[in-house]
């Protein structure tokens, strides 16, 4: 599989390729061609063609409203790969999403601003809201050394709890039971946009989404502050030795992780829907983190393994419609690519010791 | 009153057993974020077996909750080797792991209700329907005053779960293989040292966290809902881990913590009924059991011991 450096591709490539063989035992054991199951979610996607189009629908619309869907999900995992770099286990996309996107609803949402102001204020707030729980989180581990992966778990269901009984109480539709939808203005997706004789929905976010993915490659590779970042994921002490503020580091690892979440939040709340259904706590945030490693956390390969995740999810439709497989199904085989990408160090490991033993050998030859 | 503490009680004590594995799994060295995984995992294999035994015996009969019981502290222990192996073979990082089973258990579980509910039974359902459970109390002491509510309106798996607990304590606190799984999580060289195999162990004490989450799940399963659906996923494994921190890894304490957590919730249930709020208060209620642990965390990290060697690999040539 090559050296190290190029391990960081065939790894995961292989790891996915694995999972999808084994979901494809899974479709085949259900009576249908895997072969057409996988093409079926490619073209719910936007990524093959369909047989035939509804009225104002073509591959273009369906691609983008995959990339609305996707939007949030890349934030997500980004989000997750800055903690990483940091050594930080931020499970708590889930909840910083949520008050990104609560808060960005309530104070813009509900407001008469004109979209030229609204737009970039909900970015702006879902962001701030969302970095200040991370930060808190970063802070709690700093100052109190309270473990992150614990303090994130608890503040996603005081945030799950806390919304959801201010959803109920003020802003919440009856009809929905959900909170009351937001002003167009606000949305971050153009929701059926006449494009020719197309009618497309437009999501705004991704072209932030994707320079924000080449922004922080450039950040972890070329600058201080990513050589600090990923200084201290490495080593704590040592970093404090050379002379780095760990503290200082960890925090606004944590702030800019949690402020990532929130504009997650805020795509996902304010652009693939409208509204923010009480007392759940979003699933991207979760499966994000595997997102994230699937890709050892490295920005540009999570535009990838973000987009694989979300074809399995947004082409399910399509799959159910035209295969008859019940939607669970691709759940499940996203499920098995998580815990395939999770063991990625053992194949690394794997593979050293074969290629250790395959010297051996040699040497012995000689 | 009685209505809270008979409540309470009844959400206490899966919670409670489930935080006892969580307990042996985290002692013995290896974090356990899969609890809420091997919960649901659990209460969907107890829950259709329970639906297949139904038709087998007369109305009525404990027989099909016995056989989901077993079918469930099974279930639950045999989708535990997941994380094991994860994390003792595959030298996954052990919190990622946890995550990570925890999306698998939700996807596998709701796809398999719907295909088995398609296949077998002919219908389309997400859902598992259960028998609702005959409700007894303890003669002689539920007559007493005040207290007496703690022996009313008892589930039958209250009591597997207080006899079950009891000897979890036991054999993790006074036996020999308790205390090498213990030294597991404290200094697993010593153990490897003084002979014994550091991953078995720790591959026992998994096991013992999936099969009594699995216990915990059917409970949760027949108390709360009275069906399986994917609404089991809710979180009580993430509480069950607040407990058990609240309760500094120790069984004593954690019992303590599981119990103010299932009377805050009981209690905050009763108060919004009497002062007759709206509903939606009982929301602020359920946030008090993870504020409590935050606050406790902020203000005493210091005196919180977790086991030493908690999260690392096990690895031989480390000294």
């Amino acid at each position: 599989m090559g050296d190290e450096k190029r391990q960081r591709f065939s790894i995961p490539i292989f790891a996915v390729l694995c999972s999808l063989l084994l979901g494809a035992v899974i479709i085949a054991m259900l009576d249908v061609n895997p072969l057409d199951a996988y093409k079926s979610l490619l073209q719910g996607s936007g990524f093959l063609p369909k047989e035939k189009y509804a009225g104002g629908k073509s591959m273009l619309t369906d691609l983008t409203s995959f990339m609305n869907a996707w939007t949030p999900m890349l934030f997500a995992a980004l989000a997750v790969s800055v903690a990483l770099r940091a050594g930080l286990f931020n499970i708590g996309v889930s909840g910083q999403m949520l008050v990104g996107g609560y808060i960005a609803t309530l104070l813009v949402g509900y407001s008469d601003l004109s979209a030229f102001l609204a737009k970039p204020l909900v970015l702006f707030v879902s962001f701030v809201a969302g970095g200040l729980i991370g930060g808190l989180i970063g802070l709690l581990k700093y100052q109190f050394r309270i473990n992150e992966v614990v303090s994130s778990i608890m503040l996603n269901y005081i945030a799950q709890y806390v919304i959801s009984f201010y959803i109920n109480l003020k802003y919440v539709d009856v009809v929905s039971r959900q909170s009351r939808v937001i002003s167009p203005a606000s949305r971050l997706t153009l929701v059926s946009t006449p494009v020719g004789d197309l009618s497309m929905d437009i999501p705004l976010g991704v072209v932030l989404a994707l320079l924000v993915a080449f922004l922080l490659q450039f950040i972890f590779q070329k600058t201080v502050f990513g050589y600090e970042l990923k200084s201290v994921g490495t080593s704590t002490t040592a970093s404090q030795y050379t002379g780095i503020k760990v503290g200082k580091t960890m925090v606004f690892s944590m702030i800019l992780s949690g402020g990532l979440a929130g504009l997650a939040g805020a795509t996902n709340y304010l652009g693939y829907y409208n509204s923010i259904p009480p007392g759940v706590l979003p699933s991207i945030g979760f499966d994000s983190v595997a997102v994230s490693l699937l890709a050892s956390g490295n920005p540009i390969g999570v535009i990838f393994s973000s987009m694989l995740v979300t074809i399995l999810s947004k082409g399910t439709v399509y799959l159910t419609s035209s295969t008859g497989l019940v939607p669970e199904i691709s759940s499940m085989i996203t499920g098995i690519v998580l815990i395939f990408s999770a063991c990625g160090l053992y194949f690394q490991h794997l593979i050293k010791k074969m290629s250790d033993s395959l010297s051996d050998v040699k040497r012995g030859s000689e | 009153m009685d209505r809270m503490i008979i409540d309470g009680m009844t959400f206490t004590l899966p919670l409670f057993i489930m935080a006892i594995g969580g307990i042996y799994c985290e002692r013995s060295g290896v974090v356990n974020l899969a609890l809420e995984g091997f919960q649901g995992v659990g209460a969907f294999c107890g829950a259709l077996t329970a639906v297949l035994a139904l038709n087998n015996f007369e109305v009525g009969s404990l027989m099909p909750f016995y056989l989901a019981t077993v079918a469930a502290i099974v279930g639950g222990g045999l989708f535990s080797l997941f994380h094991a192996v994860m994390c003792l073979k595959f030298k996954a990082k052990q919190s990622v792991s946890g995550v990570v089973i925890n999306i698998l258990a939700m996807s596998l579980t709701a796809f398999l209700t719907k295909l088995i509910n398609k296949n077998v039974f002919d219908k389309s359902s997400d859902r598992f329907m259960l028998e609702v459970l005959p409700k007894t109390n303890v003669p002689v002491l539920s007559d007493l005053p005040v207290i007496g509510a703690f022996f009313q309106d008892l589930y039958p798996f209250q009591y597997i779960i207080i006899v079950i607990a009891v000897i979890s304590w036991f054999v993790l606190e006074k036996t020999k293989f308790g205390m090498d799984l213990r030294a597991c999580g404290n200094n697993p060289q010593a153990v490897d040292a003084a002979g014994m195999n550091v991953n078995f162990l720790r591959t026992v004490a998994v096991i013992v966290s999936g099969s009594l989450s699995g216990l915990a799940g059917l409970s949760f399963a027949y108390s709360i809902s009275a069906n399986f659906s994917s609404s089991i996923y809710v979180g009580y494994g993430y509480l069950s881990i607040a407990g058990l921190i609240f309760g500094n890894w120790k069984i004593s304490y954690t019992f303590l913590a599981c119990l103010v957590f299932g009377f805050a919730r009981s209690g905050g249930y009763e108060l919004v009924k009497i002062l007759e709020m709206p509903s939606v208060y009982s929301d602020l209620v359920m946030t008090l059991p993870y504020v409590l642990t935050l606050i406790l965390l902020v203000f005493f990290s210091k005196f919180n011991n977790p086991p030493v060697a908690l999260g690392e690999v096990y690895d031989k040539g480390k000294r």
